[in-house]
């Protein structure tokens, strides 16, 4: 299993790739640590002993016009909608012929992998970051990760920031190539994991974004003009539909090639689209977990047994 | 619920984890699998957005979750049908009908492909504009453990659709039900202008606005009544954790909606399972479990 999209290029800032006020802060002796007081105590009764609170940041600018954009191929319906072989696009075309200049003849759903690479390339550093402090500190995991992503100033400027606890397992295997396992659960949630046979592996993450350029059908349904061309009943706008069903099976696909032969627990998928009018928007789908791998046999907890708490 | 403790006595009789030095055990144990090559001869694993308890639930009735899945849908509305009218808006029904039918039976048929037996904790985000009206369900397909894939079987047959958390779904299997699917059911009608003379009337008075009263009334009833119809279609007997939204629409004030969706369950054993709950005490302090906004203060 791989962890989230690899960054292209992490600025080394010390000797260790980490700012220096960071090293020094790491190496004063103390530990600090971003759980609560039952999950700390439940992580310690584990033998997994808090050596710091880690954090990665990057803040991220990308631009709508990147290669492979219908605005650098001469908006054609006759151009591949992108450069990157095996995305997704899919073409539709008018059914009324020839009406007006300004009528929409064709339309396209098409992946923006510039978007996507650029959102991995961010969440991929801060990620690499985190793990870099780990790293420096000797940490065998991170735990109890926490992530969050903000717009700064623009609206395609976006800041990163990842942070969580990083663990020594006391008389653990250190890690494999030194690289920290990483998960978003902590305390009795992540012991109860571990004791139906799985262990975390590493947080996953990523995004899919796929833009809805109309034509004429999908203009005229999503703004309501349907009835102009005979249509008077509800229906399905089906490139929209399209639309939505594939950036969410991109999410999954490209996330299932960062797990490997691993499972997805605790998946937490959001669904933003913005609408830029005549049918035109922009889905973006994020989707994240924790990667995790069967280290025993399945041994299912007895069944439950219901009960009525008298507080 | 919580694990019968003396069945987790018998386990850990067995040999799990029991005290800190086995439970210390059993973590370097996990983290030693780290280092061993990723065993590649199986099948891909599963994905899921259940939390770790809906997991341990589902395992202790034998149901495994098997594949994250979705189903969308995206209905047209035409321009004008909000304007001053009488009586139901239809197309505006008919429109949530069906796109409340097209995510359901795409999310079955994702979840048959999955080979899932079923979807259980779907997310339902309804949102209704005044031209489209958009119907978002995601959820975790599920079967019982070792459960083959049914070869040639139609995409999505037999497989139930519900947004019942897994906690509810083991609550439901142990006291011999199933459910069947979603039923849904939406109406949106005109609350009627008042007459000129009716709204002299009631100029500087305490009144109802018996037009609004029963706009919603009718609403209410219509929705209900095509819930309880979709669920009697599945075969269902009932319709829990029945959700509602109701009141004027924000675009257009003047047109009352009323939606209802929930799932649809049948009795499969001959009779209702009493679970007889266990009365317990708990002494500690409410557990505050880890959140992590705490962190951003």
């Amino acid at each position: 299993m791989t962890g989230p999209d690899e960054p292209e290029d992490v600025p080394a800032l010390g000797p260790d790739g980490l700012p220096e006020a960071a090293d020094r802060r790491l190496a004063s002796g103390s530990f600090s640590s971003g759980l609560s007081v039952p999950d700390f105590a439940a992580c310690l009764d584990m033998g997994m002993v808090p050596v710091g609170l880690v954090q990665g940041f990057c803040v991220m600018k990308w631009t709508s016009y990147g290669a492979g954009s219908p605005y650098m191929r001469g908006m054609s319906p006759y151009v591949a909608p992108s450069s990157q072989a095996g995305a997704y696009a899919e073409t539709y075309q008018c059914p009324h012929g020839f009406v007006s200049a300004e009528h929409r003849m064709w339309g396209q759903n098409y992946e923006q992998p510039w978007v996507e690479t650029a959102w991995g390339q961010g969440f991929g550093s801060a990620y690499q970051r985190l793990v870099d402090e780990a790293k420096a500190v000797g940490a065998h995991g991170v735990i109890g990760v926490t992530d969050s992503t903000r717009h700064l100033a623009d609206l395609n400027v976006t800041e990163f920031h990842i942070m969580g606890t990083a663990v020594v397992v006391d008389g653990g295997q250190p890690p494999p190539r030194g690289e920290p396992w990483t998960t978003y659960l902590a305390g009795q949630r992540l012991g109860k994991l571990i004791e139906a046979g799985l262990m975390p592996v590493s947080v996953v993450a990523t995004l899919a974004s796929v833009r809805v350029w109309a034509y004429c059908m999908t203009d005229y349904l999503m703004e309501g003009r349907n009835f102009t061309w005979g249509g008077s009943g509800a229906q399905e706008v089906e490139q929209v539909v399209r639309a939505h069903m594939a950036v969410r099976q991109l999410a999954r696909e490209r996330l299932r090639h960062q797990l490997g032969h691993d499972s997805l627990h605790g998946a937490r998928m959001t669904v933003h689209q913005r609408e830029l009018g005549e049918g035109d928007e922009v889905i973006e789908c994020t989707l994240s977990g924790t990667g995790v791998r069967r280290f025993k046999d399945f041994d299912p907890v007895p069944a439950a047994r219901p009960t009525v708490r008298l507080a | 619920m919580t694990a019968a403790a003396d069945g987790r006595d018998e386990r850990d009789g067995a040999g799990g984890p029991a005290s800190v030095g086995d439970r210390r055990d059993e973590v370097r144990r996990a983290v030693s699998v780290l280092g061993r090559a990723e065993d590649r001869s199986g099948t891909r694993g599963a994905t899921s957005d259940l939390s770790i308890d809906e997991a341990l639930l589902l395992h202790s009735i034998g149901w495994e979750p098997v594949d994250l899945v979705c189903g969308v849908s995206v209905t047209s509305v035409p321009g004008g049908v909000w304007n001053w009218g009488q009586g139901e808006i239809a197309v505006a029904s008919s429109a949530h009908e069906l796109a409340f039918r097209g995510a359901a039976t795409r999310i079955a048929n994702e979840c048959g492909r999955a080979g899932g037996h079923g979807v259980v904790g779907v997310h339902v985000d309804v949102e209704v504009h005044s031209h489209h009206i958009n119907v978002d369900l995601v959820g975790t397909a599920v079967r019982p453990v070792g459960a083959e894939t049914h070869p040639g079987a139609a995409p999505g047959a037999g497989s139930f659709v519900s947004d019942l958390s897994a906690r509810d779904f083991t609550l439901l299997h142990q006291a011999g039900w199933t459910p069947l699917g979603l039923s849904f059911g939406a109406s949106f009608v005109y609350a009627p202008r008042r007459s000129a003379g009716t709204a002299l009337k009631q100029k500087g008075q305490n009144v109802e606005l018996t037009n609004f009263t029963e706009a919603m009334y009718s609403a209410r009833e219509a929705a209900m009544e095509r819930m309880q119809a979709t669920a009697i279609a599945m075969g269902g007997q009932g319709v829990v954790e029945v959700k509602v939204t109701e009141g004027p629409m924000s675009f257009a004030h003047h047109a009352i909606g009323f939606t209802a969706w929930g799932t649809t369950v049948r009795l499969e054993t001959g009779a209702h399972r009493y679970l007889t709950p266990q009365v317990v005490l708990a002494l500690d302090d409410a557990t505050v479990e880890f959140a992590a906004t705490s962190l951003r203060g």
